[in-house]
C-alpha cells in the first residue's frame, strides 16, 4: 500500500494502484466516497424493497400479503411486518443516508472545497468504510436469525425499547447480532466523524478562514460534532442492553430494580441529534446547489453556518420532546416543549435565508435546482408538523400515530432524500466525468415529487384519524387513505426506474463527457476549478485564499 | 350495552380531521390544533410556497437575464429572527396551560350547605394539598338550587370571598339564601373547557387501573371492590365492519360527566393507552405506574388502538369504552361484582346510591 502511494504520489497523477488495492485497500477520499455511494445505493434499494412489501400489505385492509411469506401464518406475518418496519428504519439511517451525505458526498468535496489533498487521516478512512462493511454484513445476518421464537429477524421498531427489545419480547440471537452491527456502524461513523474534524480543522489551503469555508464544509463540520458527542451515548445504550439480556445485568429491568424509560432517555439523547445528523449536510448541499443556480452568492452567509450550530447545540437538549407520552413530569415536559420550539427559529433562518440567495437571482432550473426548491418547501412542510408536535398537549393525540410518520418522512424521505438527490445531479458529472440527460433528469425529480407527496400527505390524516404506526392491520374506516399512499408507492418506484434508466444511459449510451465547471459563473467553490473526474491526488499545488478578500463560496 | 351509533362514525372514509372530541379538556386540544396551530402551519407554508412560486415566476433566467449581487440585509434578517420567535411564543402560551390541564388530575371539590333563611357565611374548607390551595377567586363557584333550579352567582356582585389563601375561605352572601335553597361551593384550582363551558374540574371519583399485557388489557376497579378482567380482541365473526380491529369482548365501563383517574402499567413489555375522543395517550411500562384522567361529555362507545409497538399483536389489542349513565354504571359494577363473587355495592335503590356516590356536576 505505502509502495503505491508513494508511487502515485510523484510521476502522473491518474497513476491508480490496481483494481484490488485500489478498492479494498483504498486511501483515497474520493474512491471511499465512491465506495460509501455504491454501499448506501445497494442499502436504498433493500430499504426501499422493504417499504414497498408494507406498502403492499397495508394497500387494503386485511392481512393479505405477508401471509403468502409466512405460509398463511398471521403471526409469522405480522412479525415479518414488524422486522420490515424495524429494518427499514435501520437501514435507511444508518446505512442509507448516513454513508450518502457523510460518507459519500462529505469524502469525495470536503477535502476539495476546502482545498485539501486528502483527509487527515487515510488509512483511518478506509477502516471506516470496512466497519460499515462489517456492519452491513452484520444487520443483513440480524434480519436472518431467530428474533421472536421461530420467527426471524428483530421487531421491535428501529428505537429498540426494551423490554421488547430485551429477553422478555426478543429472545433469539437476532437482537444481538444488530446490537453488535449497530456496534460497528457507530464505530465507523465516531472514525470518520473524528477525521472530518480532523481535516477542515488542520487542512483548509491557506487563508480560508472558517468564515471563508463553503457551508458544506460547515455542515459536515457540525454533524461530524454531534457524532462525536451522541454515538458514545448509544453505544452505551445498546451495550447495556446487551448485558441485560446475556449477562444478567438489569439496567433496563425493572423487575431487577432496573427501568426501561432509562434506555429510552439514552436512546434519544443519541436519536435526536442523529436526526440533524441526517439532515445537516443536506442543508449544505442546498446552500451550493441554490447559490450555483441563482449565479448569486448565499444569502446571509454567516447566519447560515451559525443556524448550523445553533441546530445542533439545541439539538442535545431537545431529546424527551421523543417521550411526552411515558410519564415524565409535567414541568419537563413543558421544558421539553420551549426548548423544541427554540428549533424552528435557526431552521427559518435557513429557509429564508436560501429564498433571499434566489431572490434577484438568474435562475436556471436544472435538476439539481429543481430537487433543491422541492426540498425547501417540502422540507417547510414537514418543519412545521414538527412545531405541531413539538407541543406535548397536542402530542398526547398524535403520538405514535401516522401523524408522526408523515412528519419525520417529510423532513427525512422528502427532507434528506431530496438533498441526496440534489447533490447527486449536481456533482455527478463531477465525480464520474460523465454528464446524464437532462430531461430524464427532470422526469425523475416530477415523478418522485407527485409520487412521495403522494404517499405521505394523507398520512396526516391518518394520523388525524387516530391511525397508529406499525400496525400491519387497520379498522376499514382508513382504508381510502392507505390505498392513495401505496399508490404513491407506486409512482415513486416508476420515479426510480427513470432513474436507474437516466443512470445507465449516462454511464453507457448518452458519452457527454463533463468539462471542469459545467454548471458555469454561478459555481464558485474550489471543486469545479478542478477537472472532471477531478485527478487521482488534487492539489499537489495548494490553492490560496490569503490574498486579497477571495472567498471559497 | 350495544354501541351507540354515534361512535360508531367516529373513524370516516377519507376523514381528514381529528375524532369527535368527547370532553371539555378534548374540545380545547381540538380548538389549539385547529384554530391555532393549523392556520399558522398553512399560513407559513403557504407564504414559502407563494415566494418560491414568484422566484419561478420573476428571477428565472429569461426574467432576469442579470443577478444581483447582494448577500446581506441585517434589517431583514433580524425581522425573520425576530417574527418566528413571537410567533413561537403566541403558541406557547397556550400550549403550556393546556399541558398542563392535561397532566394534573384535578382535585376540585364541592360542598352543600342547606339555607335557613338568616346564615348568610358559609364556611369552604381551603385544604387543598401544598401548592393547589385556593388563593384566586377564579377558583371558587357558587351555586344556589332552589326548587326553580340552579343558578349561577357572580363574584362580588352576589357574594363576597374572605380569607382567600386560608385554611378556611368564608363565601359571604349580602343577603342569605331562602331556606331551603342549597348553596353550592365548589374550589379548585383545574379550570377546564372554552368560554362557556369553562368550569372548575372535580376530582376524580373513582380510579381504573389498565395494566397491559402481550396482547390484552387488564383492567380493574379498586374503588369497587378490585375485581379485574381482561379485555380482549373482539373476533371479526362477532365484530361489525366498522369496529372490526376496534371493539373487545369486555369493554371498560365508565359514568358520564364523572372526572375519571386511571393509571396504567404493564406486565411485560412497554405498551400505550390511547383513546382519542379523550385526547389521551399514556404508556403502561413495566414497573411503572402512569396516571392520566378523563371526563366523558356523553354516553357511547368510543375506540382506541394500542399505541407502543408491543410485538407481533400490536395491531390486535384495542381499547374501548363505554360511557353510561350513573345508574347504569351502578348496576353494571354490581353485576361485576356478583361475577367475582362479591355482593352488590350498589343494591335494589340505585337513587339512593346515586345521591350517596354526590352529584358531580351533572
Amino acid at each position: 500500500m505505502a509502495d503505491a502511494h508513494a508511487a502515485t504520489g510523484h510521476d502522473a497523477h491518474d497513476h491508480k494502484p490496481s483494481f484490488f488495492v485500489r478498492w479494498f485497500f483504498s486511501t483515497n477520499h474520493k474512491d471511499i466516497g465512491t465506495l460509501y455511494l455504491i454501499f448506501a445505493i445497494i442499502a436504498g434499494v433493500v430499504g426501499g424493497a422493504m417499504s414497498g412489501l408494507m406498502r403492499w400489505e397495508l394497500a387494503e385492509p386485511g392481512v393479505t400479503i405477508l401471509t403468502q411469506w409466512s405460509g398463511g401464518d398471521l403471526d409469522a406475518a405480522a412479525n415479518f411486518y414488524n422486522v420490515l418496519t424495524t429494518y427499514h428504519g435501520l437501514i435507511m439511517i444508518f446505512f442509507m443516508v448516513m454513508p450518502a451525505m457523510i460518507g459519500g458526498f462529505g469524502n469525495w468535496f470536503v477535502p476539495i472545497m476546502i482545498g485539501a489533498p486528502d483527509m487527515a487521516f487515510p488509512r483511518m478512512n478506509n477502516i471506516s468504510f470496512w466497519l460499515y462493511g462489517a456492519s452491513g454484513i452484520l444487520i443483513t445476518l440480524s434480519l436472518f436469525a431467530p428474533g421472536y421464537g421461530s420467527n426471524i429477524g428483530f421487531g421491535g421498531g428501529w428505537v429498540l425499547y426494551p423490554p421488547l427489545s430485551a429477553n422478555t419480547g426478543s429472545p433469539g440471537p437476532a437482537m444481538d447480532l444488530l446490537i453488535l452491527s449497530l456496534h460497528l456502524a457507530g464505530a465507523s461513523s465516531i472514525l470518520g466523524a473524528i477525521n472530518f474534524i480532523t481535516t477542515i480543522f488542520n487542512m483548509r489551503a491557506p487563508g480560508m478562514t472558517l468564515h471563508k469555508m463553503p457551508l458544506f464544509a460547515w455542515s459536515v463540520l457540525v454533524t461530524a460534532f454531534l457524532l462525536v458527542l451522541s454515538l458514545p451515548v448509544l453505544a452505551g445504550a445498546i451495550t447495556m442492553l446487551l448485558t441485560d439480556r446475556n449477562f444478567g445485568t438489569a439496567f433496563f429491568d425493572a423487575a431487577g430494580g432496573g427501568d426501561p424509560l432509562l434506555f429510552q432517555h439514552l436512546f434519544w439523547f443519541f436519536g435526536h441529534p442523529e436526526v440533524y445528523i441526517l439532515i445537516l449536510p443536506g442543508f449544505g448541499i442546498i446552500s451550493h446547489i441554490v447559490s450555483t443556480f441563482s449565479k448569486k452568492p448565499i444569502f446571509g452567509y454567516l447566519g447560515m453556518a451559525y443556524a448550523m450550530v445553533a441546530i445542533g447545540f439545541v439539538g442535545f437538549i431537545v431529546w424527551a420532546h421523543h417521550m411526552y407520552t411515558v410519564g415524565l413530569s409535567v414541568n419537563m415536559k413543558a421544558y421539553f416543549v420551549a426548548a423544541t420550539m427554540v428549533i424552528a427559529v435557526p431552521t427559518g433562518i435557513k429557509i429564508f435565508s436560501w429564498i433571499a440567495t434566489m431572490w434577484g437571482g438568474s435562475i436556471a432550473f436544472k435538476t439539481p435546482m429543481l430537487w433543491a426548491i422541492g426540498f425547501i418547501f417540502l422540507f417547510t412542510v414537514g418543519g412545521v408538523t414538527g412545531v405541531v408536535l413539538a407541543n406535548a398537549g397536542i402530542d398526547h393525540y398524535m403520538h405514535d400515530t401516522y401523524y408522526v410518520v408523515a412528519h419525520f418522512h417529510y423532513v427525512l424521505s422528502l427532507g434528506a432524500v431530496f438533498a441526496i438527490f440534489a447533490g447527486w445531479y449536481y456533482w455527478f458529472g463531477k465525480m464520474t466525468g460523465k454528464m446524464y440527460r437532462e430531461w430524464l433528469g427532470v422526469l425523475h425529480f416530477w415523478v418522485m415529487f407527485v409520487g412521495v407527496n403522494l404517499i405521505f400527505f394523507p398520512q396526516h390524516f391518518l394520523g388525524l384519524q387516530g391511525m397508529p404506526r406499525r400496525y400491519i392491520d387497520y379498522p376499514e374506516a382508513f382504508a381510502q387513505w392507505h390505498y392513495w399512499s401505496s399508490v404513491g408507492y407506486a409512482i415513486t418506484i416508476v420515479g426510480m426506474l427513470v432513474f436507474l434508466v437516466a443512470m445507465i444511459d449516462a454511464f453507457f449510451f448518452y458519452r457527454r463527457k463533463a468539462e471542469a465547471n459545467y454548471w458555469g459563473e454561478g459555481a464558485t467553490t474550489l471543486e469545479w476549478t478542478l477537472p472532471s473526474p477531478p485527478p487521482f491526488h488534487q492539489f499537489n499545488e495548494l490553492p490560496r485564499f490569503d490574498k486579497g478578500d477571495a472567498k471559497a463560496f | 350495552m350495544t354501541a351507540g351509533a354515534a361512535a360508531l362514525a367516529e373513524r370516516t372514509q377519507g376523514g381528514v380531521a381529528m375524532l369527535p372530541a368527547n370532553s371539555a379538556l378534548a374540545e380545547e386540544v381540538h380548538f389549539f390544533h385547529n384554530w391555532i396551530l393549523m392556520p399558522i402551519i398553512t399560513g407559513i407554508s403557504l407564504f414559502v410556497l407563494a415566494l418560491l412560486l414568484w422566484i419561478i415566476v420573476r428571477y428565472n433566467a429569461k426574467a432576469n437575464p442579470n443577478p444581483r449581487k447582494f448577500s446581506h440585509n441585517t434589517l431583514i434578517e433580524i425581522i425573520w429572527t425576530g417574527i418566528p420567535i413571537l410567533i413561537l411564543l403566541f403558541i406557547a402560551l397556550p400550549s403550556f396551560d393546556l399541558l398542563y390541564k392535561e397532566d394534573i388530575v384535578p382535585d376540585g371539590k364541592q360542598a352543600t350547605y342547606r339555607g335557613d333563611g338568616q346564615t348568610a357565611d358559609f364556611v369552604f374548607a381551603n385544604d387543598f394539598a401544598e401548592g393547589r390551595t385556593i388563593v384566586r377567586a377564579k377558583h371558587i363557584e357558587v351555586y344556589v338550587e332552589s326548587p326553580s333550579g340552579r343558578t349561577k352567582l357572580t363574584h362580588r356582585d352576589d357574594y363576597r370571598l374572605d380569607g382567600l389563601g386560608d385554611p378556611e375561605i368564608v363565601v359571604q352572601f349580602e343577603n342569605p339564601p331562602a331556606a331551603g335553597d342549597s348553596v353550592i361551593v365548589r374550589g379548585g384550582r383545574s379550570i377546564v373547557g372554552r368560554g362557556e363551558r369553562a368550569a372548575i374540574a372535580m376530582a376524580p371519583t373513582m380510579t381504573i387501573k389498565a395494566i397491559g399485557y402481550q396482547w390484552n388489557w387488564q383492567y380493574s376497579y379498586p374503588d369497587f371492590g378490585d375485581f379485574d378482567f381482561f379485555s380482549n380482541l373482539l373476533p371479526e365473526e362477532q365484530a361489525t365492519p366498522e369496529t372490526w380491529l376496534l371493539d373487545v369482548d369486555n369493554r371498560v365501563v365508565v359514568p358520564v360527566g364523572e372526572t375519571i383517574r386511571l393509571i396504567t402499567t404493564a406486565n411485560d413489555v412497554i405498551h400505550s393507552w390511547a383513546l382519542p375522543a379523550f385526547t389521551i395517550k399514556i404508556d403502561a411500562v413495566p414497573g411503572r405506574i402512569n396516571e392520566t384522567w378523563f371526563a366523558a361529555d356523553r354516553e357511547g362507545v368510543y375506540y382506541g388502538q394500542c399505541s407502543e409497538i408491543c410485538g407481533v399483536k400490536h395491531a390486535y389489542m384495542p381499547i374501548a369504552v363505554e360511557v353510561v349513565s350513573r345508574p347504569e354504571f351502578e348496576a353494571w359494577i354490581d353485576e361485576q361484582r356478583a361475577l367475582a363473587g362479591m355482593e352488590p355495592m350498589f343494591g335494589e335503590d340505585v337513587k339512593l346510591a346515586s345521591a350517596a356516590a354526590g352529584d358531580n356536576g351533572n
